[in-house]
């Protein structure tokens, strides 16, 4: 039977509006921003806090100087709890910066470490700082609390440094230069060359923070979208194939008729998934990019939804082909997973794509048609400039592969959907791969 | 109206379908038989251009089946299933789309055959929500909306009841008289027997039998006559045995039942000659027509046909598994 774009489109949209009606699309629209805006919020909110609950607390220091180094050291370290971060109301350029709340921390020297211990132990001092006799060739300074603490013992610690640092220096220079070597980079600010500008800009956190949150995010709707719509593909055509509904429908219809109309119906409910969280984000998201004066190019956008196309056309075909040899969604779910883990290898690769966008890992992955998608997003996002031969051969790459996935799992779908009972082993999907009928 | 052409399939090394060639004309109910595995099922998925064969050709109405569109066939295949979560109407319009009907026809439709087979008040609720008779009616349903040529009908009366079987079997015959041609492929052969002219019996992927369905079972007599006699002799001139079948019937008058097997070259006319001449007192004599039941069975035991053996004969599996489709008749 012929190929025939009516009949595509016809399963096309009942695919389409089939899948937006089920409430677990309603729920994933709705629950899936809900949940994330929660987790950011809650964690960033949680450990801010939890810093300030332990800072606000009357912190003693005790302290086990076994050198005497530390003897004109200050008993009392004075220090600034920094403003609470408000991205929207981030000060004008030029403006003072915030002050945040002045507080102030106990020293208590102890003789002997077991006296300091029985303190701890006591309550009187939260933490003890043990200062062995060798610490001026070997280092080697102990702290011991009574628990391990993740959340704002970094803050603690750096407050620790601060103290050291003063009463190593104590006495032996002018205090402004203790108080400098203690912060060296108290009020420092970063520039960074914008090719738009052509100029240096200060990167202040908010701005800091949106190089980090923007390609992250970007990052992370273009793959769930293909992810998203790929699973649909998955689990319509293994569902289909499990309750035997397909065998009646192939004698009316093409397996490229069914094939495209799956993939627009499903690729299409991926995308108005995607088209939804990306506007809510955008509404919730500008006011932040207009402070933070973090221009972002319409190129961007064309681009994001040709990776889309692209990606998913990649993807999904994989799943339809996955869907068709496989017996039931299990089976089909274990198949899956390695190729929808590979959309995911970005965000594992995260930290060295923010730091070097134009790196090998960072260029190698936006070249791999799996990985494809979303880091060359990600690597856009970050406002880097990225060669335009990079962009050219991922896209020409990624469309290459697109072309023979869908072109090799036509032949397996075809052949696959009809087939029950054994799946098929590796030789034989590699005969349906070449089989000609 | 279908012709099927020298057809052969293979699976690798395994010939599903060997140089089969039948034909139906149009308005015809023609049987498709044959054990499990023997190939109905990739005769089928041929003519409906879900798979092609390796050779040979198929044709609806002259012109070959890669042009025919496909609203001309409708498949209802054995394993079936349909769309459980969605509304019975919206199902079955569904597919009358898909075979090229515009929406609003394909939604009229929809509706006739749904209150033809008395589903119209299930029309809103989802198929889910159906007994298992209901959802066999509406898979039916699936295949005769867009008016097809040619529907194939894979065992479509499992699953329902005696009123719904003679519903159907309305059905069919109406669209017979309308001129739709129907391929049934069943294992309950008293259905061929009564609903359909001719059959093709398949074994191994072979030809076994074809023809009208009256002709094979006057081709595969036994050469034996049921006699109901008052008297019979032990024997007579030309003939092979007598077997009684029954004790006395009630009365003197009503005789007894009796299997007379003629020797090879006895007409019938003179085997009752000789039997009457030997002092037979005959009631009635009637040459014996075995069921087509057996005649599926022996074939495919024996593996003796139209291709003269080479579809070789059941083994012990097969041969179980022909018996209890077929009620465990020998």
């Amino acid at each position: 039977m012929k190929f025939s774009m009516h009949r595509a489109m016809i399963i096309a949209k009942r695919e389409f509006l089939v899948t937006i009606k089920r409430k677990a699309f309603l729920f994933t629209l709705v629950a899936m921003p809900a949940y994330f805006a929660f987790i950011m919020t809650f964690s960033a909110s949680l450990g801010e806090k939890e810093v300030r609950r332990q800072l606000s607390k009357s912190l003693t220091l005790g302290v086990v100087d076994s050198t005497g180094l530390m003897a004109g050291a200050p008993t009392r370290l004075e220090f600034e709890m920094p403003a609470e971060n408000n991205m929207l109301q981030r000060p004008k350029p030029g403006a003072a910066p915030r002050e945040g709340r002045k507080m102030s921390a106990e020293v208590v020297q102890f003789e002997t470490q077991a006296a300091g211990e029985k303190a701890l132990l006591d309550d009187q001092v939260q933490q003890l700082l043990v200062i062995p006799p060798d610490y001026l060739e070997r280092g080697g300074a102990r702290i011991i609390k009574r628990e391990a603490s993740l959340i704002g013992g970094s803050t603690v610690n750096r407050l620790i440094q601060r103290w050291m640092t003063g009463a190593l220096l104590a006495g032996r220079v002018e205090s402004a230069l203790v108080e400098r070597a203690a912060r060296p980079s108290k009020a420092m600010t970063e520039y960074t060359y914008d090719e738009d500008e052509k100029r240096f800009i200060l990167q202040d956190d908010t701005r800091e923070m949106i190089t980090v949150i923007l390609p992250l995010a970007l990052a992370m709707l273009l793959s769930t979208a293909i992810v998203t719509g790929g699973q649909y593909l998955l689990q319509g055509v293994s569902e289909e194939k499990e309750s035997r509904i397909l065998e009646s429908l192939l004698c009316t219809v093409s397996t490229d008729d069914l094939m495209v109309g799956k993939m627009v119906g499903l690729g299409g409910s991926g995308l108005l998934l995607v088209s939804v969280w990306t506007a809510v984000g955008g509404f919730f998201g500008s006011p932040i990019l207009m402070l933070a004066e973090y221009p972002i190019s319409p190129l961007l956008l064309v681009f994001a939804i040709l990776y889309f196309l692209l990606g998913y056309m990649f993807y999904a075909s994989i799943m339809t082909g996955i869907g068709a040899i496989t017996n039931n969604m299990r089976e089909a779910q274990q198949f899956a997973f390695m190729f929808t883990f590979a959309n995911f290898i970005p965000f594992i690769t995260m930290m060295a794509t923010l730091s070097q966008p134009n790196g090998g890992l960072a260029v190698g992955l936006s070249l791999f048609p799996m990985t494809a998608s979303s880091q060359m997003m990600m690597r856009m996002a970050t406002g880097a400039t990225i060669p335009g031969w990079q962009i050219a051969l991922s896209l020409a790459i990624l469309a290459g592969s697109a072309w023979i996935a869908i072109a090799i799992s036509s032949r397996v779908f075809r052949l696959g959907l009809l087939m029950y009972g054994k799946t098929p082993n590796l030789p034989e999907i590699l005969r349906w791969m070449t089989a000609k009928n | 109206m279908l012709e099927v052409r020298k057809v052969r399939k293979t699976y690798e090394d395994k010939v599903a379908v060997n140089d089969v060639s039948f034909e139906v004309p149009g308005g015809e109910i023609f049987a498709l038989l044959g054990p499990n595995g023997a190939g109905k099922t990739t005769l089928i998925r041929m003519i409906t251009d879900i798979t092609r064969p390796d050779s040979g050709e198929i044709l609806m109405n002259g012109k070959s089946l890669r042009g025919a569109s496909s609203a001309q066939i409708a498949y209802l295949p054995e394993e079936r299933g349909l769309y459980r979560k969605q509304p019975v109407l919206d199902v079955l319009a569904y597919y009358g789309e898909l075979k090229d009907l515009p929406a609003s026809e394909s939604r009229a439709q929809a509706v006739a055959l749904l209150e033809e087979f008395g589903l119209a008040s299930w029309a809103k609720k989802k198929v889910e929500q159906l007994s298992k008779g209901m959802q066999q009616k509406l898979q039916l349903c699936t295949s005769l909306i867009g008016d097809p040529q040619l529907m194939i009908l894979d065992e479509p009366f499992s699953g329902l009841d005696p009123v719904n079987v003679a519903l159907l079997e309305e059905v069919l015959d109406k669209r017979r008289q309308r001129g739709t041609t129907v391929l049934l492929s069943t294992h309950q052969i008293n259905k061929v027997e009564q609903l359909c002219d001719r059959c093709l019996m398949i074994n191994n992927g072979f030809m076994v039998l074809y023809g009208s369905v009256k002709e094979i079972r006057r081709q595969h007599g036994v050469h034996a006559a049921s006699v109901t006699a008052r008297r019979m002799p032990a024997s007579a001139p030309g003939i092979e045995s007598i077997e009684r079948l029954s004790d006395t019937l009630g009365s003197e008058r009503q005789g007894e039942e009796f299997r007379v097997v003629l020797a090879p070259m006895t007409l019938p006319a003179d085997a009752l000659r000789t039997l009457v001449q030997a002092g037979a007192e005959i009631d009635s004599f009637q040459m014996a027509h075995p069921p087509l039941e057996q005649i599926f069975v022996r074939v495919a035991n024996s593996g003796t046909g139209l291709d003269r053996g080479r579809s070789g004969g059941l083994n012990v599996d097969e041969t179980e598994s022909a018996e209890r489709a077929l009620g465990g008749v020998r």
